[in-house]
């Protein structure tokens, strides 16, 4: 169980009302169904393509990742989820902001290894150093590289959060709006 | 000249155009590289062909005041990649109206734009040389973000829907500057940074790094700490060779060889953790000697076995029809190309290319060891599989012999020196340089070449030959290479 799910437990122990708890529920409810189909889509901003070996070994026999009910997808119009690899390269902003751009709502970025972090390339006029100053990051998974089963760790951390992003939206108000 | 020497010659810049002439024509002389740097306010350039009969490397320098220098190019057409280079980081082109590629400087870059001397007067309009379009033919963008756990890169593929007509690479995506960023480092800084200008060849050009500072610095590992590198060097190849069979599984559609191919590779890089302590081999090197204790016993119990079911695999492999006939024939790369465009490592050898740095400028434990070298003539990707095949084989028994004859660790101390050198390793991707000057122990200027900035040179060539839209994934997983490398 990822320490996030923990989190999310205990924090239900204190919920009293009851919307908190019909919400709570509704998070645990879309983390289960995201947790099924939860496409990712991966972008390389300047790594030394280490992180990509270990990225695409998380669909290799000894991880798995279909099992999880995660999936690979080509097009980040059907991605959930962005693994970012690379310090940033200032040079690919365009790229990446238009992969990014090009995600459904609600969507995640994962940052990958210690590029991101800014644990390589300090902030220069090639590189931003650190990708949360380009994009929001949800979750940051360290490491140079980080294994695949840290990588995996990651993403559990992350469905999570997509769950409370979910669970953040307030959809009885749309289906108000749009009813005629 | 004896086993593992470079020496160095000092050229007026008359005498440039007549000693290209001369050395490209000589049999056994492959151009290496080329490159410049600011001496004096001055840039220098120098150029490095390798004698690979003589055991030798020859660098060639000169000073280049006002307008250049003769087009290399002409004569020794490997040299293209680095005059491009050379104009995009000191503005200075090889002769009038010279057309030369866009490589690492991003289309409209300022004025300003980081480089390591000044910046040409005029940037190139053009982002690559002209191709042809046109008739039934469009051109077809892929990139920069490509497939999945693919590396940044932008493929230009001209097509007429079925047949590849032209192809062109635009690499500037993933530059980091990790020359300019060299200058001033201290050099235990600086092999950090080099393992991860190419993450996938970080002990060969490390390795590499740490023969140039080594050699300046007048000192030498224990030999039983260079078997460790050794070691190092050869699982680094094992598991890179396992990632291009697995590529080659995955890009002809083969997913039950590409799920064996990942075990054999996580078995390696597992392999990997168990000796060094990374997967990766990360931190392993440290200038004059190694930083982490290889554990020997873990290598011999487990590598074994692995090249077992490594072998199991390629035996499926070879006889199955479906993956064999995407193969053959496919991507081919000529003798005399690999040849006059100066290839190097695997793609070279399967291009009839008998060379290997390993053996022909042996270096540390290599002095001591026989290294056999497969070659094949055919130059497609059959015959680039079947070299890593062989070489695969190779590495382990190398690995099982240097573990077998005593492995050790720590380091010899490098004093703070002052002087240039170049060092060389035989990476993965084939022949790594990198020439470093230093002043009392910090980079002055460090000129890193892997393998990969010479033999993406010959992907184009190699998609062009009469091959279909779909051959190349399979051309480009039998190449490789890495993005990182060229545009680091």
């Amino acid at each position: 169980m990822s320490p996030d799910r923990v989190r999310i437990d205990r924090r239900r122990l204190h919920v009293v009302r009851e919307e908190e708890r019909v919400a709570a529920k509704l998070r645990d409810a879309t983390q289960r169904m995201f947790g099924r189909s939860l496409h990712i889509r991966t972008v390389d901003t300047g790594s030394c393509a280490v992180c990509e070996s270990e990225i695409r070994l998380l669909s290799a026999p000894h991880y798995d990742l279909h099992r999880l009910g995660l999936f690979f997808t080509p097009s980040p119009r059907h991605a959930d989820l962005l693994l970012v690899t690379g310090p940033a390269i200032r040079a690919f902003d365009r790229a990446l902001e238009k992969t990014y751009g090009a995600m459904p709502e609600p969507k995640l970025v994962v940052a990958i290894g210690a590029c991101p972090l800014g644990g390589v390339y300090q902030e220069d006029e090639f590189v931003h150093g650190q990708l949360e100053r380009v994009l929001p990051v949800d979750v940051f998974v360290p490491g140079c590289p980080p294994s695949p089963l840290a990588l995996l760790q990651g993403l559990l951390v992350a469905v999570g959060r997509l769950a409370e992003k979910v669970g953040a939206e307030d959809f009885t108000t749309l289906g108000e709006e749009e009813a005629p | 000249m004896s086993a593992d020497t470079a020496s160095t010659l000092l050229l007026d810049r008359m005498d440039v155009e007549s000693h290209v002439q001369a050395m490209a024509q000589t049999p056994g002389v492959r151009f290496a590289d080329f490159f410049g740097s600011i001496e004096d306010d001055q840039l220098v350039i120098r150029l490095v062909w390798a004698l690979d009969r003589e055991h030798e490397y020859r660098v060639v320098r000169w000073p280049a005041r006002g307008t250049g220098y003769p087009p290399l190019s002409e004569v020794a057409p490997a040299a293209f990649v680095e005059e491009c280079e050379i104009y995009e980081q000191f503005g200075v082109s090889p002769g009038k109206g010279r057309a030369l590629n866009r490589l690492v400087i991003p289309p409209r870059a300022e004025h300003s734009f980081p480089r390591l001397g000044t910046a040409p007067a005029r940037e190139r309009p053009l982002p690559h040389a002209s191709h042809y379009v046109s008739g039934d033919a469009f051109e077809f963008p892929f990139g920069p973000v490509r497939g999945v756990g693919q590396e940044s890169m932008y493929m230009g593929l001209v097509t007429s829907g079925e047949e590849l007509i032209d192809l062109y690479l635009l690499q500037w995506h993933k530059h980091r500057g990790i020359e300019r960023r060299l200058r001033g480092e201290g050099v235990a800084r600086a092999l950090f940074v080099v393992e991860r200008a190419e993450g996938l060849s970080a002990v060969g050009n490390g390795w590499a790094l740490c023969r140039a500072v080594e050699e300046i610095a007048e000192v030498s590992p224990h030999p039983a700490v260079n078997r460790s590198r050794g070691v190092a060097l050869e699982l680094e190849r094992l598991y890179n060779h396992a990632a291009a069979i697995v590529a080659l599984c995955q890009s002809t559609g083969l997913a039950v060889g590409q799920a064996q191919g990942e075990i054999v590779l996580e078995q390696l890089l597992r392999l990997n953790a168990a000796v060094f302590g990374h997967r990766y081999l990360f931190g392993v090197l440290a200038p004059g000697g190694t930083s982490r204790a290889a554990d020997a016993d873990a290598l011999m119990t487990t590598l074994p076995p692995t090249m077992d079911t490594l072998r199991r695999l390629v035996d499926a492999l070879w006889t199955t029809n479906s993956f064999v006939d995407r193969l053959e024939s496919c991507g081919i790369v000529t003798p005399a190309d690999a040849a006059r465009l100066g290839l190097v490592g695997p793609i070279a050898r399967a291009s009839g290319q008998d060379i290997d740095t390993r053996r022909d400028h042996a270096f540390g434990p290599y002095r001591d060891v026989a290294v056999e070298v497969p070659v094949r003539a055919t130059g497609d990707v059959m015959a680039r599989m079947s070299v890593m095949v062989a070489e695969m084989e190779e590495s382990a028994r190398l690995a099982l012999d240097l573990a077998g004859a005593g492995l050790g660790t720590g380091t010899v101390e490098v004093p703070p020196a002052t002087g240039s050198a170049l060092g060389w390793c035989e990476s993965p991707r084939g022949e790594s340089l990198l020439w470093v000057d230093l002043d009392a122990g910090r980079i002055r200027r460090a000129r890193v070449r892997p393998g990969s900035v010479r033999n993406w040179r010959s992907f184009d060539d190699a998609a062009r030959s009469r091959n279909v839209f779909t051959d190349i994934a399979i051309i480009e997983a039998s190449f490789w290479l890495t993005v990182a490398g060229l545009a680091r």
